[in-house]
C-alpha cells in the first residue's frame, strides 16, 4: 500500500452528511475500561509483539498514534474558539479545557522557564493510577545491584507514556506550535510532562 | 442464569462482621489451576513447601466440590464421584468450618477461585469475597503491566487486600 | 440471601467510570491507521485487530462478571444473550441484540445498530477488505472463551483428569455499515469445547 494514500483515512469529516450525526453523538460516553484496555493492548501489541527487541521503534509508533489523536481532539475542541495569542495561552488551554475533556480534571501545576520550556504536572495521572510494580523488586533493589527487573518494569511503565506525550505534541502542533514532549514519573502516580517548544 | 447476591459491590465494601486480625491466608487460583496468589497473614504451622501446599489446597477444593454435588438431594443431574464439576455446574459449597479455622470459597464463571482462611468464628464472607474479586479486577486485571495468567505481583492489590482483610476478619 | 436477577446493563453503565467517547473512537481509529501503515496488508491488519480484541476480551470478562453479578452462565445461549445485552451496554453504552439462532443453539448473530467505534469514520477506497471493527469479534471470542459453559454442553462422562471446559467460538462479520449494510452483524458459532487438564500430576 502506498503510504501517501493513507495519510488521511480516518480524518473527521465535519463538512459531510455526517455533520448532523456527529452533533447528536457529541457528549457520548463509553466506560473508562474501553479506553484503558485499548491502550494497554495497543502498547503491548507494539512493545511485546511487533517490536519486542526494538523498544525505540515501538515507542515511535505509539507516540505517532498519540500524535494523531491529540491533533484531531485539539481540532475538535478549538473549533469555536478564537486563535491563541501566544504559546502560554495555548499551553493553558491544554492544561485546563483539553485535560478536563480527557481526564475530568485539570493539570495541577504549570511551570515555565519563559524560554519555551513548560512543565505540566498531573498529581494523579489517570492512566498511571493502576500501574503497580512488583513489591518484591523494592527489596531486591537494595540487595541486588543489577536490579535489572526493576529497570525492566520502569521501561514497561515508560512505554505507557509515549501515548499521552504524543497526544500533547499532536494537540499543540494542531495549534501551530511545534514542540517535543517527554514525561517524568519519578514519583508515581504523579506525572510531569515536559514541553519544549521548537524555536 | 444464576446470580450473585444483590449487594452493590464497588465502591462500597460490605459492612464488617468482625474486626481484628483473624485472617490466616488467602489463595487465588485461575481456571487452569495455576496459583496466581498466595498471601499469608498469620500461619504458625507450615509443613509443606509452597508448591505442595498449593496443590493440596487445589485438590481439596476439587474433591469437595465433587463430593458436595454428589450428595445433593435436590438435583438429578449429578456427576459420578471423582468426576470434576464444571464451574457453575450443580451445587457448590461456599465455606466449611473446622474447630480451628474456616475456609470461604468463591468461584467466578471465568474459573477464578478465591479462597480465604480465617478464624472459625468468622461470619458469612460471600459478599467479602465478591468485593475481593472486584479488587482483583481494579488492581490486577486493570494494571497495564499485568499479564493474564501470570502470578500476581501488584503492590496496589496487596496493599488494598491486606487493608480490606484486616477490616473483615 | 435473596435471589436476584442480573443487574441491568443500563444500571451498571450508569455506575461505571465513564469517559468521553471521542477519545476512545479516535484512539481506535489512530491505532487502525498505524497498523495499516506498519503492516501494509489489510488481511494482516484484520488479524491483528482480532488478536488485540481477544486479549482485551480475556481481561474484560472479569470486570463484566464482577460488576454484572452474573455468577454462572447455564448454556451458550444464555451466555451469548447476557454478553450482548449487559456486556455491550456496560462497556460501550449501546445495546446489542441476539438473533438468528440455529436449531441446535450453537450459532447466532449479535446485531449492533449503534456503534461508537465508527463515529466520524469513513473508509477510504484504499481500505477494501478491511474489517474496521474487527477488534469486536476478538473481544467476543476472548470473553466467551473465558466463561465456562456448563450442563447443557457437558459430556455425560468427562474423564476425571479434566477439570474445566471452555467455549471456543468462531466470530465472523455478516453485515458492516462501513461496507454499505444497514447494521453491524457478527455471527458467533460455537466450534467446540476445549477441555483443560487437571494441572497437577497424581504422583507429584
Amino acid at each position: 500500500m502506498n503510504r501517501k494514500e493513507i495519510t488521511k483515512p480516518f480524518q473527521v469529516e465535519i463538512e459531510s452528511k455526517q455533520k448532523q450525526k456527529i452533533e447528536v453523538k457529541m457528549g457520548r460516553e463509553v466506560s473508562e475500561s474501553c479506553v484503558d484496555s485499548l491502550l494497554t493492548e495497543m502498547v503491548s501489541t507494539y512493545c511485546n509483539r511487533f517490536y519486542a527487541n526494538k523498544p525505540e521503534l515501538a515507542a515511535r509508533r505509539i507516540e505517532a498514534i498519540g500524535y494523531q489523536v491529540g491533533h484531531q481532539l485539539s481540532e475538535r475542541y478549538t473549533m469555536e474558539r478564537p486563535r491563541f495569542s501566544d504559546h502560554l495561552e495555548a499551553i493553558k488551554f491544554i492544561c485546563k479545557d483539553f485535560w478536563s475533556e480527557l481526564f475530568k480534571k485539570q493539570i495541577d501545576n504549570l511551570k515555565t522557564n519563559h524560554r519555551g520550556t513548560f512543565v505540566l504536572q498531573d498529581n494523579g495521572f489517570r492512566w498511571l493510577s493502576r500501574i503497580s510494580l512488583d513489591p518484591s523488586l523494592e527489596n531486591a533493589e537494595s540487595q541486588d545491584p543489577s536490579a535489572s527487573t526493576e529497570s525492566k518494569a520502569a521501561q514497561a511503565t515508560s512505554m505507557h507514556l509515549y501515548f499521552p506525550c504524543g497526544i500533547i505534541r499532536g494537540a499543540l502542533s494542531n495549534l501551530g506550535i511545534p514542540c517535543a514532549v517527554s514525561a517524568d514519573i519519578s514519583n508515581l502516580p504523579a506525572c510531569s510532562f515536559v514541553v519544549r517548544i521548537k524555536a | 442464569m444464576q446470580f450473585f447476591g444483590s449487594a452493590e459491590i464497588s465502591p462500597s465494601p460490605p459492612v464488617p462482621t468482625t474486626s481484628g486480625n483473624n485472617a490466616h491466608m488467602m489463595y487465588v487460583f485461575n481456571r487452569n489451576g495455576v496459583c496466581l496468589l498466595y498471601r499469608e497473614w498469620n500461619r504458625p504451622l507450615r509443613t509443606l513447601n509452597a508448591q505442595q501446599d498449593h496443590k493440596l489446597m487445589f485438590g481439596l477444593l476439587f474433591s469437595l466440590k465433587s463430593l458436595t454435588a454428589k450428595m445433593d438431594p435436590t438435583s438429578a443431574e449429578r456427576g459420578n464421584l471423582g468426576v470434576p464439576q464444571l464451574p457453575g455446574q450443580g451445587c457448590s459449597f461456599h465455606s466449611f468450618r473446622t474447630n480451628t479455622y474456616k475456609l470461604s470459597f468463591m468461584e467466578s464463571p471465568s474459573g477464578l477461585k478465591l479462597i480465604l482462611i480465617t478464624h472459625p468464628r468468622t461470619g458469612d464472607l460471600r459478599q467479602s469475597l465478591k468485593y475481593i474479586y472486584n479488587l482483583y479486577v481494579e488492581y490486577v486485571v486493570k494494571n497495564p503491566l499485568y499479564t493474564p495468567g501470570a502470578p500476581i505481583r501488584c503492590e496496589l492489590f496487596n496493599t488494598s487486600l491486606d487493608q480490606y482483610v484486616r477490616s473483615i476478619a | 440471601m435473596a435471589p436476584v436477577g442480573p443487574r441491568s446493563g443500563d444500571a451498571i453503565f450508569a455506575n461505571m467510570e465513564r469517559v468521553n467517547a471521542e477519545l476512545f473512537t479516535l484512539t481506535y481509529g489512530a491505532t487502525v491507521r498505524q497498523l495499516l501503515t506498519d503492516l501494509e496488508e489489510v488481511d494482516e491488519v484484520n488479524k491483528q485487530l482480532d488478536q488485540m480484541g481477544y486479549n482485551i476480551g480475556i481481561r474484560l470478562v472479569d470486570e463484566f462478571l464482577a460488576k454484572s453479578n452474573v455468577s454462572r452462565c447455564v448454556d451458550f445461549k444464555e451466555t451469548a444473550e447476557v454478553i450482548a445485552k449487559v456486556g455491550f451496554k456496560m462497556f460501550l453504552g449501546v445495546t446489542a441484540s441476539v438473533t438468528n439462532w440455529d436449531a441446535d443453539g450453537t450459532c447466532c448473530s449479535i446485531v449492533l445498530e449503534d456503534n461508537p467505534l465508527v463515529d466520524f469514520v469513513e473508509l477510504p477506497d484504499t481500505c477494501q477488505g478491511l474489517y474496521y471493527c474487527n477488534i469486536l469479534s476478538g473481544v467476543i471470542r476472548g470473553a466467551l472463551e473465558m466463561v465456562s459453559n456448563t450442563s447443557s454442553f457437558a459430556q455425560p462422562s468427562i474423564p476425571s483428569f479434566l477439570w474445566d471446559v471452555s467455549l471456543k467460538t468462531e466470530v465472523t462479520w455478516i453485515r458492516d455499515v462501513l461496507r454499505g449494510d444497514d447494521a453491524y452483524e457478527l455471527q458467533v458459532k460455537l466450534v467446540k469445547q476445549v477441555p483443560e487438564e487437571y494441572p497437577y500430576k497424581d504422583d507429584e
